[in-house]
């Protein structure tokens, strides 16, 4: 029984919801405003994560990832990097799987804002940038930290993508879900469940969170 | 309800009963894929009885087993787990060995290796891949082969790990790593032949790759197949096909 696959799993989701939150935000911002054309067509691709099942991901994050061709074979001619089998890997397929996670909740939540909130901020001479930061953005914060902590979750729950392109290594890859694969798999039951229980109850407590805070969050914003 | 639809209802119930009762379901250790492949071709020519194949690594394999899994017969990459599986009486007997496995480097790279496995430490080979050593006796024969030589310190850190052979192939075959050990009749199959080069790993430098069968218990109504195809795999007509993918 060791520790590192859960250290590895939690830094694996921290460090992907940061990513998230630099990405996805202006990603939503842009979705919530934008009257662009082929809109549907970007929240199409945006989604897909919830859809599809994770071995088409893994399938085809291990063919973009192989440095015998495309853009494996850039990365690994040019910067000698190889995304596949490396934390790296994981970070980057892990911000696709969970995009929509951050992109949504934010999304609805500008897009619930009512007009006349930007419209008085830009009367009184702010920029779009400094209506964006100090205005739109304070009063979508249930919607922010619903995305912030689902894209920390459901990255704490990846499981099928790290299969396919993790190679399973020790410090690197092997993160909690697969150590419990592991574990079942050689039959060591005791440890699977230790594993299992920490994730579960982590799981639990975060969606409680999630919950506790957005009802207070809501509230309080009815209220003010 | 009518009469009529309570007998369709029934019937419904009892389809995925129908027809299935010929059809033998076998647990396959993923080194053996190709070659129980071919057997089953070759025992369904001779009772016509259908086996079904159902592949995955040796653990999950007896895991599956353990909780109940609908199998009849295993054919394990090893002794230890259908020996496991006869201790907790899940078996009609002890496990019996139904081939010897044989160890390849295989790679699509120009290197030539030796059967001591020089030619892995050169920098080229950036990334080997071996079957999870816990799970998957030929990962544990490549790394007891890698240890037993002195570039093994070289080795280790290219080292990534596949669940089962299946997925060590698939990281050769996608053109993820460099080199993988694998089983001779991945190399031996004609899907793969043509397919980058393979060397024979030195047979001294690892344990024999004893593979067990069992048949299982939970085979019930189904045993006479099962002990068909059982006795199938020590037939000479088998012998023959194991030996046609480098199995001993």
């Amino acid at each position: 029984m060791q520790y590192q696959p859960l250290w590895l799993t939690l830094q694996l989701a921290l460090i992907t919801t940061g990513c998230l939150l630099v990405i996805g935000i202006p990603i939503a911002a842009w979705l919530a405003q934008s009257k662009f054309k082929l809109k549907p067509a970007v929240e199409a691709i945006i989604s897909l994560p919830l859809v599809l099942p994770p071995s088409v991901l893994g399938f085809y994050l291990l063919l973009a990832f192989s440095p015998a061709n495309g853009l494996g074979k850039f990365l690994n001619d040019v910067f000698g990097m190889r995304l596949v089998f490396s934390f790296t890997g994981l970070v980057i397929s892990s911000i696709i799987y969970s995009l929509p996670f951050m992109v949504h909740p934010v999304q609805s939540g500008l897009e619930a804002l009512p007009g006349s909130l930007r419209e008085a901020s830009q009367t009184l001479g702010k920029s779009s940038w400094q209506t964006f930061i100090h205005v739109l953005l304070p009063n979508v914060k249930p919607a922010l930290f619903t995305g912030l902590v689902l894209s920390f979750a459901h990255t704490l729950g990846e499981f099928g993508l790290v299969l396919m392109i993790g190679g399973n290594i020790p410090g690197v890859t092997k993160v909690a879900s697969i150590a419990i694969y592991d574990e079942v798999e050689s039959l060591n039951f005791k440890a699977a469940h230790v594993y299992a229980g920490i994730l579960l109850a982590l799981s639990f407590c975060i969606l409680i969170a999630v919950y506790i805070v957005n009802k207070h969050l809501t509230r309080s914003r009815l209220t003010s | 309800m009518s009469l009529l639809r309570f007998k369709f209802i029934i019937l419904l119930a009892c389809l995925p009963f129908i027809g299935v009762a010929q059809t033998l379901r076998v647990a396959v250790a993923a080194n053996a894929q190709f070659v129980a492949e071919k057997l089953a071709q070759a025992f369904k020519k001779q009772s016509g009885i259908e086996a079904q194949l159902i592949i995955s690594s040796s653990g999950k394999l007896t895991t599956q087993i353990e909780q109940g899994a609908p199998f009849d017969v295993f054919l394990s990459a090893d002794m230890k787990y259908p020996q496991k599986l006869h201790e907790k009486k899940l078996t009609t007997a002890a496990p019996k060995v139904y081939a010897y496995g044989s160890l390849v480097i295989w790679s699509k790279t120009n290197i030539t290796f030796s059967k001591n496995l020089s030619g892995l430490n050169n920098a080229a080979i950036k990334k080997i891949a071996i079957a999870n050593p816990k799970l998957a006796p030929y990962g544990t024969a490549a790394e007891e082969a890698m240890q037993k030589t002195n570039i093994w310190n070289v080795l280790k850190s290219k080292l990534v790990y596949g669940e089962s052979i299946a997925q060590v192939n698939q990281y050769l075959l996608t053109g993820n790593v460099d080199a993988v050990f694998t089983a001779k009749s991945v190399v031996l199959d004609p899907a793969q032949r043509g397919v980058g080069r393979w060397t024979e790993v030195d047979s001294k430098l690892y344990q024999p790759i004893a593979q067990g069968v069992v048949v299982l218990k939970a085979s019930q109504g189904k045993n006479f197949a099962a002990n068909k195809f059982y006795q199938f795999l020590f037939s000479a007509q088998a012998k023959q096909i194991f030996k046609a993918y480098g199995y001993w």
